[in-house]
C-alpha cells in the first residue's frame, strides 16, 4: 500500500519529494491546498470517505502515515 | 479598562501579586476571576451574556464527548451512531452561538439604521467575535474529536474570556492554551524581562505610531469632501501602517503579559508587509482567523463528501487538476465572503472580501503561467530588485483594500477614487507645506516617519531571523537598561494620550 500511495502522489505532485520526510506537514512542505488535493486523489483511488476527524497533521506527516490511514479506512 | 489605561498597569501588577502568592492549584482561579474583573469593567451586563455562550459550548462539548465516551468500547455502528449524534448537538450548539453574535451585529446595525435608539439597546459585548470562534472552534473539535471535552465549566469559560486575549484575540486552540491557563507556573525572571520588554513594543507601536498616524488619517478623512486626492492617498497609506501598528501592538501587549506569567499565546503577525503574495500576505496577518477559517470552513468544504463527488465528475471531464481548481475557487469563495462578513456587514466588507478572494484564486490559477512568462522575459526572479518589486505589489494591494474600510462607506470610497484619478490630486500638496496642517504637524510628521523607519529596521532584523529581544538581553546590564529607559521615555513623551492619559481604544476590540 505504502508504493502504490507514494508512486499516486510523486506523479501527481512531481515536485515534492514524499520520500524524503516524516514531518511533511510539520516541515511545512504540504500546504493546504496539497493536502486537499492529497484528500482528492485518495478519495478517488481507493473509493474511500476520509472524515473529517482523521484530517490531522500525524495522518500527512508521511507517505507511511497515509498508507495506514488508506488502509484503516479500508477495512 | 483598556490595554492602554492607567488602571489596566495596577490591575496587572496586583494580578501578578496575587498570582504568584495563592496556592498553585488555585492559580487558574486567580486568571479566571481577573478576566471577569477585566471584562466587567467594560460593564457588568456583558457577563451574562459571555458566561451563556460559554455555557452553550460547555454543554454541546459535554454531550458530544459523553456519546463518544461511551462508544469507545463499542463496534463501528455504535461509533456511527455517537458521529450522528455529534453532528446534531455540534450543529445546533454552533447555530445557536452564531444566532447570538449576529443578534449582537445584525440587532446593533438595525437598531442604529432604524434610528431605534430611545428605548432599545442592545448589549454589545467587546471581542464578541473572537470570543464566539474560539467556542465555535471547541464545539467542532469535540465533534471531530480533536478535543477532548472540558468537564469543568469554569475552565472552559477562563479559556474563552482569558483577558490578555478576549478583546481582539488571537483565536486560541482550547488544546493549545487550556493546558497553560491550569498548569503551575512560577515566577521567572527571564520571563518578566521578556514579557516586559514585548509589552513596551507594543505600546510603542500603538501609542507613538499607530495612534499619531490616527490623527493625520482622521483628520483627512473625517474632513474627505474638502481634501485633495494626495492627501486621501497619504492618509490611506498611513492608515495601512496604523492599522498595523494598533493592532500588532494590541498582540504584543496581550502575549507580553502573558509571557510574564509563563502563558504562550499564539503569534497573529509575522512582519506582512515583507510578503511577496497576497496568500503569503494573509499567512502573516492576522494569522489566527485565517487559520480558523482554515480548520473550520475552507478544509471542511474542500474534502466533504459532496465536494469530492463534483470533483470526481470534474476530473473525469478535465484531468484532476481543473478538479482541484474547482474545489479551491469554491471553498476560498466562501472564506473570504465570510471573512469580510466578519469585519463588517456594509457592501464595503462585502466587496473587501470578494477583493482579496478573487486576488488569492487569481495568484493561484495564474502563478504557474506567470513564473513561465517571467522565463521567457528573462527577468531573473531571484534577484533583490524582483523580490522588491512582489513585497511593494503586496503592500499596494493593502492599501486600496485599506480605501474600502477606512471611510467605512463604499459610497465614500468611490469619491475618494475619483479625486485620487482626476485632477483633484493636486500633488503640489504634498511639497508645499499643506501635509503638515493635517492633524500632526511638521515635527510630529517627521517623528512619525522615523519611527516607521524604526520599526522597518527591527522588522527587518527580525525578517532575517535575528531576534531583537535576544539581541537586547545579551547586551551588558547598562546599555540594556538604556534601550529599556529609551523606549519607555519615547512612549512617556511620544506616546499620544488623550483626556486622562488615556489612548484611543484599539481598532479590532469593536469585533
Amino acid at each position: 500500500m505504502e508504493e502504490k500511495v507514494l508512486e499516486l502522489l510523486s506523479n501527481e505532485y512531481p515536485e515534492i519529494d514524499f520520500a524524503a520526510s516524516d514531518a511533511l506537514v510539520d516541515d511545512g512542505i504540504l500546504d493546504s491546498l496539497t493536502i486537499t488535493g492529497i484528500i482528492a486523489l485518495l478519495t478517488m483511488e481507493f473509493g474511500i470517505v476520509i472524515p473529517y476527524e482523521e484530517i490531522v497533521e500525524e495522518n500527512f506527516n508521511s507517505v507511511n502515515a497515509l498508507a495506514k490511514m488508506v488502509e484503516r479506512l479500508q477495512g | 479598562m483598556s490595554f492602554t489605561s492607567f488602571f489596566f498597569f495596577i490591575f496587572l501588577v496586583l494580578l501578578l501579586l496575587v498570582y504568584f502568592h495563592v496556592p498553585e492549584r488555585m492559580r487558574w482561579v486567580v486568571l479566571l476571576i481577573a478576566s471577569i474583573i477585566f471584562y466587567a469593567t467594560w460593564g457588568w451586563e456583558k457577563l451574562p451574556f459571555i458566561m451563556l455562550l460559554a455555557w452553550i459550548a460547555w454543554v454541546a462539548g459535554s454531550m458530544i464527548g459523553l456519546r463518544y465516551s461511551k462508544a469507545a468500547d463499542g463496534d463501528k455502528e455504535e461509533l456511527k451512531k455517537a458521529r450522528q449524534y455529534g453532528r446534531i448537538v455540534a450543529t445546533v450548539a454552533v447555530i445557536l452561538l452564531l444566532a447570538l453574535l449576529m443578534y449582537v451585529k445584525v440587532g446593533t446595525l438595525l437598531v442604529k439604521s432604524l434610528s431605534l435608539e430611545g428605548g432599545v439597546s442592545i448589549i454589545v459585548p467587546l471581542g464578541i467575535s473572537y470570543y464566539t470562534f474560539s467556542l465555535i472552534g471547541y464545539v467542532l473539535d469535540c465533534y471531530w474529536r480533536k478535543e477532548q471535552y472540558e468537564k469543568n465549566y469554569f475552565k472552559l469559560l477562563l479559556f474563552a474570556s482569558y483577558f490578555p486575549k478576549v478583546l481582539q484575540g488571537p483565536i486560541v486552540k482550547y488544546r493549545e492554551l487550556e493546558p497553560q491557563l491550569v498548569a503551575v507556573h512560577r515566577y521567572d525572571y527571564r520571563n518578566l524581562c521578556y514579557g516586559l520588554q514585548l509589552m513596551l513594543w507594543g505600546y510603542f507601536k500603538k501609542l507613538v505610531i499607530a495612534d499619531r498616524l490616527a490623527i493625520f488619517v482622521n483628520t483627512v478623512y473625517g474632513d474627505y469632501h474638502h481634501k485633495s486626492g494626495s492627501m486621501l492617498l497619504v492618509a490611506t497609506i498611513f492608515g495601512a501602517f496604523q492599522l498595523y501598528c494598533d493592532f500588532s501592538g494590541c498582540m504584543d501587549i496581550a502575549a507580553g503579559f502573558s509571557e510574564i506569567i509563563g502563558i504562550k499565546l499564539d503569534r497573529n503577525f509575522n512582519h506582512p508587509f515583507f510578503s511577496e503574495s497576497t496568500a503569503e500576505f494573509w499567512r502573516r496577518w492576522h494569522i489566527t482567523l485565517g487559520v480558523w477559517f482554515k480548520d473550520y470552513v475552507y478544509m471542511p468544504i474542500s474534502v466533504a463528501p459532496r465536494m469530492m463527488k463534483l470533483m470526481g465528475k470534474v476530473r473525469k471531464r478535465f484531468g484532476m487538476s481543473a478538479a482541484k481548481n474547482v474545489s479551491t475557487i469554491i471553498a476560498l469563495s466562501v472564506v473570504w465572503i465570510l471573512t469580510g462578513l466578519w469585519h463588517g456587514t456594509g457592501l464595503n466588507y462585502v466587496v473587501w472580501g470578494i477583493y482579496w478572494g478573487v486576488l488569492i484564486i487569481l495568484g493561484m490559477l495564474l502563478g504557474p503561467s506567470l513564473g513561465k512568462l517571467c522565463v521567457k522575459l528573462h527577468i531573473n526572479t531571484d534577484s533583490r530588485e524582483w523580490h522588491l518589486f512582489r513585497k511593494f505589489r503586496t503592500f499596494c494591494l493593502f492599501v486600496i483594500s485599506r480605501f474600502m474600510t477606512i471611510p467605512g462607506d463604499f459610497k465614500v470610497t468611490l469619491e475618494v477614487w475619483r479625486k485620487i484619478f482626476s485632477i483633484k490630486f493636486y500633488p503640489w500638496e504634498l511639497v508645499d507645506g499643506t501635509i503638515f496642517n493635517m492633524g500632526l504637524n511638521r515635527p510630529n510628521f517627521v517623528a512619525a516617519i522615523l519611527f516607521l523607519v524604526l520599526l522597518y529596521f527591527v522588522s527587518r532584523h527580525e525578517e532575517n531571523g535575528e531576534s531583537g529581544r535576544d539581541w537586547i538581553a545579551q547586551k551588558q546590564i547598562v546599555p540594556r537598561w538604556v534601550i529599556y529607559y529609551g523606549l519607555l521615555f519615547t512612549i512617556l513623551i511620544f506616546g499620544i494620550y488623550g483626556p486622562g492619559y488615556n489612548a484611543s481604544d484599539f481598532v479590532y476590540m469593536k469585533f
